[in-house]
């Protein structure tokens, strides 16, 4: 029961309209496509731009150091050609080590993305809000406290929501106030770092190797299992993130004007959330609870396609090529120390959360 | 302590009656509380990773001999003494803080003042060396640079609110903990225990330590209690407090440094050791009310017994190893925080 | 109140009862929105108009009692085919940041495209009708946080009038506008009336609903107390024992509508 379209009259071959910055990919007939996906495409460009970034760090990582590969070399050693030292430094450290710091980056920025969305506010983050740390408790407890009863990366699952759904109680008022949210994180994620000490202590892993990697996140020393998990992790939840795209998108506007343009949002926000719960979970129980690329890869993906909506793709890889690069950072600023990644994400991403502060406040009157 | 001082207390209902007996409850309270930390610091010297029979510990106390358990004992008393300091220093310095930025989520771990004054000890251990850098006066810096920082950035256009505190507290710490975990991490022999200068400890203090800090707290401790009714007339807001005659910036200032002084030799003592200087006055304020003259006295004294007590926790749920007191009170005190947002006032 | 005699009412509560935090707003209330007809809902704060509108657009679930869309039951059917026939333009809709109008207007698409089908002819068609419709056709490319307020209200019409609907609901549509866009506004509502909409507005002046309403819903404390043309049941009687204040009515010099003029 559709009202007559007013307006002047369209003819057929009308091209069809989209606003600008987006192309559409059609197939089948332009009145009744049977495919038919709009894409924008500076989102597209910038995500691309990023990946490219990403692989040139990634290079970088491959040749750079002592034990680094040539690069004229690479391509070699990759085919299986280089020496048994070589082998073990592509193989068995860096190229997991790489594996994990992309998927973990990607995964990290989804998640901040759903999050902030969801939350309508870049303070919403799921590292701000302690889900990264209850994650890592999870961890812990799996890893370490209980040995053997769960594998770690369910262990972080269940400590994330754990956090999580302390952090939703705790507040009040659920998801609609971010800056409470925040606070309870502080407490929860205070607990939450606090058990992971315990456990470490408990089983004598006092080391600072150790405790970088359950404390402040670190990708020293990744194995295939973690690629493996991680890269599970993503391949499933990343497509289930794009198809909640534009139901989120829609739930940004308010929820009643979601709902009566026919959103359900009383589904898709919990099963958002669901997602980036998951995702978060994955990615620290590879890499431990690292700080801020959650918080920062959405807002610089969202600041350079200049678009709305949670721009899970653009995040996504914007957070792989963040953590590449404080990665290598990390293991080549101080030289003669390998710093854990997880420090230098605090150091910038605290600053960064500073500047968002700031410009926040300065801004709104109230 | 008589009912005529009523003048200044004129904003809080006088009820000339019962003002007196509540005087006197809380007197036997303070004193009450005083055997609870003598009881506490017992505890704190007879309990610890390694179980000693409660006979030695007493023998070991009064004849001291050359045994094992002897010498365990022999240092628990300096770490004890430690964390008498420096949980009277938390308590009150947060309590303070609390008064200044009428905020109920004034804590000095919690405003960064902590990560900033541990970042200057650091610093200046690694480059300065490790003797300039046990002094309190290496705390000092970071401490206000870091209270100057977050409160900076944690003022909007309609001033500061606690949430906003809270929040550029949080950014700040993170950074400069990050700052301390490079520092240590990249010079291991001059950092030992990689984690102290991130969480707080009390493990391994020894008399001097106590030397080192007795001064410091004391006179920190001093001028917060001197600066009690001061600090009463602040609550009631800046114009309230210049039409009794005082000077609110002055007053803050002082009041600020006294702050500092006690956080600064806190966490020069033991490390940056949060949630103290959150939840002790909180407990206190529920039945002191928000008058600093009995608020400070009494968190000077449970201070200590939270700080012990949860040192007490440290070294027993982890044996025979030890779990770092900053962590055991950050599960105490993080439900604190969590009443206190939830109870509002606090400004989104 | 029985059911309008031409047929099923296109949208109708039986029985209502909602709820806010346990207490009860509105208690076993029964309407039917007629066919065709620019409906307007109005009553003294916390009467329960917005909570009503809310029920009839499915936003806020009804403690008890049905909500009927074409004479079945709304839950029964899927939020997007409910969308297909009814859309709401909600009191406070939140622009993202760095939306253009074109954007935001083909965002109330929604309910006519699918995952895989997210654009087509139809949908630029029923965009440009939107934007004509709301003279908002210059303002496609510009940001919506660029607009004033005038402007943005029409583009959230606008993105309503884009999901292509027989029935509009219209949540205080004049808040924050000034006066001269605020009759703007009803104006053009009147307009996609009269083109064969049918409509059901809350708003909180007694003139403005007298002015443009076809069929008056006067509320107080979660009940209706009369409904009909406005000619027939503006009376002071009604305007002192609803809105507490004496008034007296005198027809509008523009319009001939009911004027209520206070009489304090």
């Amino acid at each position: 029961m559709s009202a007559t379209t007013t307006g002047p009259t369209t003819t057929d071959t009308t091209p069809t309209v989209l606003a600008g910055g987006q192309r559409l990919v059609l197939l089948g007939s332009r009145t009744r496509p049977w495919f038919a996906v709009v894409v924008r495409t500076r989102a597209g460009a910038v995500g691309a731009a990023f990946l490219v970034l990403a692989a040139v760090l990634a290079v970088a990582t491959l040749t750079l150091g002592e034990l680094g590969i040539p690069l004229a070399e690479l391509p070699g050693v990759l085919a299986g050609e280089g020496s048994r030292a070589q082998e073990w430094t592509l193989f068995t450290s860096r190229l997991p080590r790489l594996g994990v710091a992309v998927l973990a980056g990607a995964a990290f920025g989804v998640s901040g993305a759903i999050f902030q969305s969801v939350t309508r506010n870049p303070l919403g983050s799921p590292d701000v809000i302690g889900l990264g740390a209850g994650a890592a408790a999870g961890a812990a407890a799996a890893a370490l406290v209980w040995p053997g009863l769960v594998p770690t990366p369910v262990g972080a699952l269940v400590g994330a929501f754990v956090a999580i759904a302390a952090v939703y109680l705790g507040t009040g008022r659920g998801f609609g106030a971010p800056h409470r949210m925040v606070v309870v994180g502080i407490a929860t994620g205070a607990m939450a770092l606090a058990f992971v000490q315990l456990a470490l202590v408990r089983a004598s892993r006092e080391s600072a190797q150790e405790v970088a990697v359950w404390i402040t996140g670190s990708l020293a020393a990744r194995a295939t299992e973690h690629v493996q998990v991680i890269a599970l992790a993503v391949v499933v939840l990343l497509p289930l993130a794009l198809v909640l795209t534009r139901p989120l998108q829609l739930a940004e506007m308010g929820d009643d004007l979601a709902t009566g343009v026919g959103a359900s949002v009383r589904f898709s926000r919990p099963a958002a959330v669901v997602v980036a719960v998951l995702l978060t979970g994955a990615a620290v129980s590879v890499s431990g609870p690292i700080a801020f690329v959650a918080l920062t890869a959405p807002q610089i993906a969202r600041r350079l396609t200049r678009s709305s909506g949670p721009g899970i793709l653009a995040a996504a890889c914007c957070g792989a090529f963040l953590l590449v690069l404080a990665d290598l950072v990390a293991q080549y600023a101080l030289p003669g120390t390998l710093l854990p990644v997880g420090v230098v994400t605090a150091g910038v991403g605290g600053i960064y959360l500073a500047f968002l502060l700031v410009r926040e406040w300065k801004q709104v009157s109230v | 302590m008589t009912t005529a001082t009523v003048a200044p207390r004129a904003p809080q209902p006088a009820r000339l009656r019962g003002s007196r007996s509540r005087t006197v409850v809380l007197a036997v309270g303070l004193v009450v509380s005083l055997g609870v930390l003598v009881l506490m610091a017992g505890l704190g010297v007879a309990v610890g990773s390694k179980a000693v029979p409660l006979g030695d510990v007493w023998r070991a106390l009064v004849s001291p001999d050359d045994s094992y358990n002897a010498a365990v004992v022999a240092s628990r008393i300096p770490r004890t003494q430690v964390g008498v300091l420096v949980g009277a220093a938390l308590a009150v310095a947060g309590a303070v803080i609390q008064g200044l930025t009428r905020n109920p989520l004034g804590d000095p771990g919690l405003l960064g003042v902590n990560a900033g004054a541990s970042m200057s000890v650091v610093l200046v251990t690694a480059f300065l060396g490790a003797g300039l850098g046990r002094t309190v006066w290496a705390a000092i810096p970071g401490a206000v640079l870091a209270a100057v920082v977050v409160y900076v950035v944690g003022s909007g256009r309609a001033g500061s609110t606690p949430v906003r505190l809270i929040l550029a507290g949080a950014a700040v710490s993170a950074v400069l903990v990050a700052v301390v975990d490079a520092v240590s991490l990249a010079k291991p022999d001059v950092f030992d225990s990689y984690r102290f200068w991130a969480i707080g400890s009390l493990a391994g203090r020894t008399a001097q330590t106590v030397s080192l800090t007795t001064g410091f707290v004391v006179v920190g401790l001093v001028i917060c209690l001197a600066m009690s009714r001061s600090l009463n007339a602040i609550e009631l807001g800046d114009q309230a407090a210049t039409s009794l005659g005082l000077a609110p910036g002055r007053t803050k200032a002082l009041a600020a440094l006294g702050a500092t002084i006690l956080c600064a030799a806190a966490v020069a003592a033991a490390g940056p050791i949060g949630f103290v200087g959150l939840a002790v006055p909180h407990v206190v304020r529920s039945f002191t009310g928000a008058d600093h003259r009995w608020l400070l006295p009494y968190c000077a004294v449970l201070g200590p017994v939270l700080l012990i007590g949860s040192d007490v926790i440290g070294r027993v749920v982890a044996r025979p190893g030890e779990l770092m007191v900053g962590a055991v009170t950050a599960f105490v005190g993080a439900p604190f925080l969590v009443a206190a947002v939830r109870r509002g006032r606090v400004g989104l | 109140m029985s059911v309008v005699e031409a047929g099923v009412a296109p949208l109708a509560v039986e029985d209502l009862v909602m709820e806010y935090d346990g207490a009860p707003v509105i208690d076993g209330l029964s309407l039917a929105v007629p066919r065709d007809a620019f409906t307007v809902i109005v009553g003294p704060n916390g009467c329960g108009k917005s909570t009503l509108l809310r029920a009839l657009a499915r936003t806020m679930k009804p403690r008890a009692g049905r909500v009927l869309l074409d004479g079945a039951p709304i839950g029964d059917l899927r939020g997007k085919e409910v969308a297909r026939r009814v859309a709401l333009l909600p009191q406070s809709p939140i622009a993202p940041e760095a939306i253009t109008v074109g954007d935001l207007v083909a965002r109330g698409r929604y309910p006519h495209q699918g995952l895989l089908r997210q654009w087509s002819d139809a949908d630029a068609r029923a965009v440009e009708g939107a934007l004509a419709a709301t003279e908002t056709a210059e303002l496609r490319d510009r940001l919506v946080s660029s607009l004033s307020g005038g402007q943005r209200q029409r583009v959230w019409l606008a993105m309503a009038l884009a999901q292509d609907t027989g029935l509009l609901l219209l949540d205080e549509p004049t808040t924050f506008l000034d006066i001269a866009h605020q009759y703007e506004m009803l104006s053009l509502c009147a307009r996609l009336h009269r083109e064969g909409r049918t409509l059901v507005a809350v708003l909180h002046d007694l003139n403005q609903a007298a002015r443009f309403a076809t069929h008056l819903v006067v509320m107080r404390d979660g009940a209706v107390v009369a409904q009909g043309p406005p000619s027939d049941i503006i009376t002071a009687e009604l305007v002192e024992s609803v809105f507490g204040m004496p008034a007296r009515i005198i027809p509008d010099p523009v319009t001939g509508t009911p004027l209520v003029v206070p009489a304090t």
